[in-house]
C-alpha cells in the first residue's frame, strides 16, 4: 500500500508536469497561428478554455506529491524549541486538518460535478461540457485524500514512509 | 461575536497556527472557512460557496502563468545558461577587486531575467558559482550571503511570479508591472555590486581575484549567452508590445528554455524528472497558498474588515507617506518570519483600498505600480532576512561547511543595501515610473 500511494503521487507529479508542458506548446502553437492568419491559418480555437481546465488538473495532480514531501510553505521558526510529544501532536493536527479539509473540498467539487452535469452547461467556444473539466481534476483529487489519509497513518504511527524517501528540507 | 471583532481575532489565531508550523496555506483555509462559517450562522452558504474554491481557483486564467514561469525556471536551468552566464560575466570583471563576486550578481540577474523565481535563482546560481567564489578566495560568509541575495534578483527583475500574483490581486496590467520593475532590478543588482566592493575594501582578506582573460576569450564568452537575450526579449518584448498575454509568454518562454535544455543535452531522464518534480512541488505549494488566502480573503471581505480598516485610516488623518511607510514595514518585520507569497495574498487586499485612497501626486495607476515595486522589494527583503530567509537555507544546504552564523552576518550589508533602495525608490517616484511615461 505504501508503495502504491508514493508511485502514485510521483507519478501523477510527473504526468501533471507534461500536461503544464503540453500546454506551453498548445499555447505557441496557437500564438503562431494567430500570427499567420493573413495565411489562412488562425489561433487554436478554445485555446484559453484548455489552459484553465488543464492548469486545474495539474495542480490536482501536483498537490498530493508536495504533501508527501512536506514542501509546502510552513514556518519552522520555533518547531525545535517544541517538547517531542507536542511536535508529534502537532504533526497529527496537520495531517488530520489537511486531510478533514481535502475531504469536504473534494466532496463539494463532486456536488458540483452533478449539478454541471444535469444542468448541461457547456464552455463558450468548445463547447465541451463543464463538468468534463471537473471529472478530469476529481480523480488526482480523490488520489490526494488517499496520500493524506496516508500521511495521518504516518503520524500516528500507523504506516511508514518507503525507505529511503525524503522530505523537502524543512526550511520553509 | 460580531463580524469585526471576528475578523480582528483571527489574525493572532493564524498567526499561532503558522507559529505551530500548519502549512501557511493549510492554517488560512482553516481560520478562512471557520470565519465564513461563522459570519453566515449556518453551513449551508458555506458549502456552497465551497463546490468551486478549488476548481475554481486552480482553473483561474489569470494565474496558470505562475506554474508556467515555474518551468520556464527548471529549464533554463537545465540548459546550463546559468554556467554561461556566470563565465560571461567573469571573463570581462573576473579580475577587478571583488570581481568574482560581482560576476556572480551579474550573472543571478541574468538569470532573473529568464527565470521569474527567486528560489530557481539562488539554487541555480549557487551549484554554479559557489565553487568558483571558494576557488577564487572568497570567504564563507561573503559568498554565501552574495548569492542569496543575487537570488533574490530572480523576483526582482521580470518576469517574476510575486509580482504577477500582485498585479492579479490589485488588477493592474502585468505587461507595466513588468516594465516597471526592470530600473529597480538593474539598480538591486549594481546595489548589490557595490556592497561587493566596499565588502572587499574594508575587508581586503575576503575575496581574491583570478587571472584577466584575453579580450578573445571574452568575447567568445559573452557570445555563448546569446540565448539568454533572445529568450528574455522574446518574453518581455511579446509581453509588453502586446503580442501575446502575459500567460501565452510565460508558455513561449517555457518552450524556448525547454528547446534550449533540450539542444543543450540537459534533459536526460533523471533531470527531466527531477525538474518536473520540482515544478510540481512548487506549484503546488502557490496554489495551496492561493487557496487558503482565497478562503481567508472570502471571511475578510464577509467581515468588512478591510473597508472598515481604510475607512478609519483616512479619518485619522495620517499624511500618506506615514501610512506607507507603516505598511513597508509591516512587510519587512513579518518578512521575517512569513513567505513572501503568502504575505502578499493576505494583505494586499486590505492594504491596498488603503493605499489607493491616498494622495501622492500620482494618478492612481502609477500609485498602485509604484506601490507594487515597493511591496515587492520589502517582501523580497525578507527572503534573506535572518532567521527565515529561504534563500539563505537554499544556499547554506549547498554549502555545508560554511556555518549559518557567517551566512547571516554575510547577508547584513545587502540587507542594507535593499533598504537604502526602498528609501531612494519612495523618495522619488519617478525613478520606477518614468520608464511608463515615456
Amino acid at each position: 500500500m505504501t508503495r502504491l500511494i508514493y508511485g502514485l503521487s510521483r507519478a501523477m507529479a510527473w504526468f501533471g508536469a507534461l500536461v503544464l508542458s503540453g500546454l506551453a506548446v498548445l499555447s505557441v502553437v496557437s500564438i503562431a497561428g494567430r500570427a499567420l492568419s493573413g495565411m489562412g491559418l488562425g489561433p487554436v480555437p478554445g485555446d484559453f478554455e484548455l489552459v484553465e481546465a488543464g492548469t486545474a488538473l495539474a495542480v490536482f495532480c501536483f498537490l498530493p506529491w508536495a504533501h508527501l514531501k512536506r514542501s509546502h510553505a510552513m514556518v519552522d521558526l520555533f518547531w525545535r524549541a517544541y517538547p517531542p510529544a507536542m511536535q508529534r501532536g502537532l504533526e497529527i493536527i496537520t495531517d488530520g486538518l489537511m486531510l478533514a479539509v481535502w475531504l469536504l473540498l473534494v466532496w463539494r467539487m463532486g456536488v458540483s460535478l452533478l449539478d454541471y452535469r444535469s444542468n448541461g452547461e457547456v464552455t463558450f467556444i468548445l463547447q465541451f461540457p463543464v463538468w468534463w473539466g471537473y471529472a478530469a481534476s476529481m480523480l488526482p483529487a480523490s488520489v490526494g485524500c488517499l496520500a493524506y489519509a496516508w500521511r495521518l497513518l504516518e503520524s500516528l504511527g500507523l504506516a511508514k514512509p518507503p525507505a529511503g524517501f525524503e522530505r523537502a528540507a524543512a526550511a520553509h | 461575536m460580531d463580524p469585526l471583532t471576528l475578523a480582528i481575532w483571527s489574525f493572532p489565531v493564524l498567526l499561532v497556527l503558522i507559529l505551530l508550523r500548519l502549512p501557511i496555506g493549510l492554517a488560512m483555509l482553516v481560520v478562512g472557512l471557520f470565519g465564513s462559517w461563522q459570519i453566515y450562522g449556518s453551513a449551508s452558504p458555506l458549502l456552497n460557496q465551497l463546490k468551486n474554491l478549488a476548481y475554481g481557483q486552480f482553473s483561474t486564467h489569470s494565474l496558470s502563468i505562475v506554474p508556467l514561469f515555474l518551468l520556464m525556471g527548471q529549464f533554463a536551468t537545465l540548459g546550463g545558461m546559468s554556467q554561461a552566464l556566470f563565465k560571461a560575466a567573469e571573463a570581462f570583471i573576473g579580475h577587478r577587486r571583488g570581481g568574482v563576486g560581482m560576476a556572480a550578481i551579474g550573472a543571478c540577474a541574468g538569470f532573473g531575467s529568464i527565470c521569474g523565481s527567486s528560489l530557481a535563482t539562488a539554487a541555480t546560481m549557487g551549484q554554479v558559482a559557489l565553487p568558483e567564489l571558494k576557488r577564487a578566495g572568497y570567504s564563507g560568509a561573503l559568498s554565501s550571503g552574495l548569492l542569496a541575495a543575487g537570488g533574490t534578483l530572480g523576483i526582482l527583475i521580470p518576469p517574476s511570479i510575486v509580482l504577477v500574483i500582485y498585479a492579479i490581486l490589485a488588477e493592474q496590467n502585468i505587461a507595466k508591472m513588468f516594465a516597471a520593475a526592470f530600473v529597480p532590478g538593474i539598480l538591486a543588482a549594481l546595489g548589490y555590486m557595490l556592497v561587493i566592493n566596499l565588502y572587499v575594501r574594508f575587508s581586503p582578506g575576503s575575496a581574491g581575484q583570478i587571472e584577466p582573460m584575453p579580450w578573445r576569450e571574452r568575447w567568445q564568452a559573452l557570445a555563448a549567452v546569446w540565448p539568454v537575450l533572445l529568450i528574455f526579449g522574446v518574453v518581455i518584448g511579446g509581453i509588453y508590445s502586446g503580442v501575446f498575454t502575459p500567460t501565452e509568454g510565460a508558455a513561449v518562454g517555457a518552450v524556448a528554455t525547454g528547446l534550449l535544455a533540450w539542444q543543450r543535452r540537459g534533459l536526460s531522464k533523471e533531470r527531466l524528472r527531477e525538474a518536473f518534480e520540482s515544478t510540481a512541488n512548487g506549484t503546488a505549494m502557490v496554489f495551496m497558498i492561493v487557496l487558503g488566502a482565497a478562503a481567508y480573503n472570502t471571511f475578510m471581505a464577509l467581515s468588512q474588515m478591510p473597508q472598515e480598516l481604510a475607512g478609519w485610516v483616512g479619518d485619522q488623518g495620517f499624511g500618506p507617506y506615514t501610512v506607507l511607510w507603516a505598511i513597508l514595514l509591516f512587510y519587512l518585520v513579518f518578512g521575517c518570519v512569513m513567505d513572501s507569497l503568502s504575505m502578499i495574498l493576505l494583505t494586499i487586499p486590505i492594504f491596498f483600498p488603503m493605499v489607493s485612497g491616498l494622495d501622492f501626486g500620482l494618478t492612481p495607476e502609477e500609485t498602485a505600480i509604484w506601490f507594487g515595486i515597493l511591496v515587492l522589494i520589502v517582501v523580497e527583503v525578507g527572503l534573506i532576512t535572518p532567521p527565515v530567509g529561504m534563500n539563505l537555507f537554499v544556499i547554506q544546504s549547498m554549502a555545508p561547511d560554511i556555518r549559518i552564523r557567517d551566512t547571516y552576518r554575510g547577508v547584513l550589508p545587502f540587507v542594507a543595501s535593499d533598504l537604502t533602495r526602498v528609501v531612494f525608490l519612495v523618495a522619488f517616484p519617478a525613478v520606477t515610473l518614468f520608464v511608463l511615461r515615456l
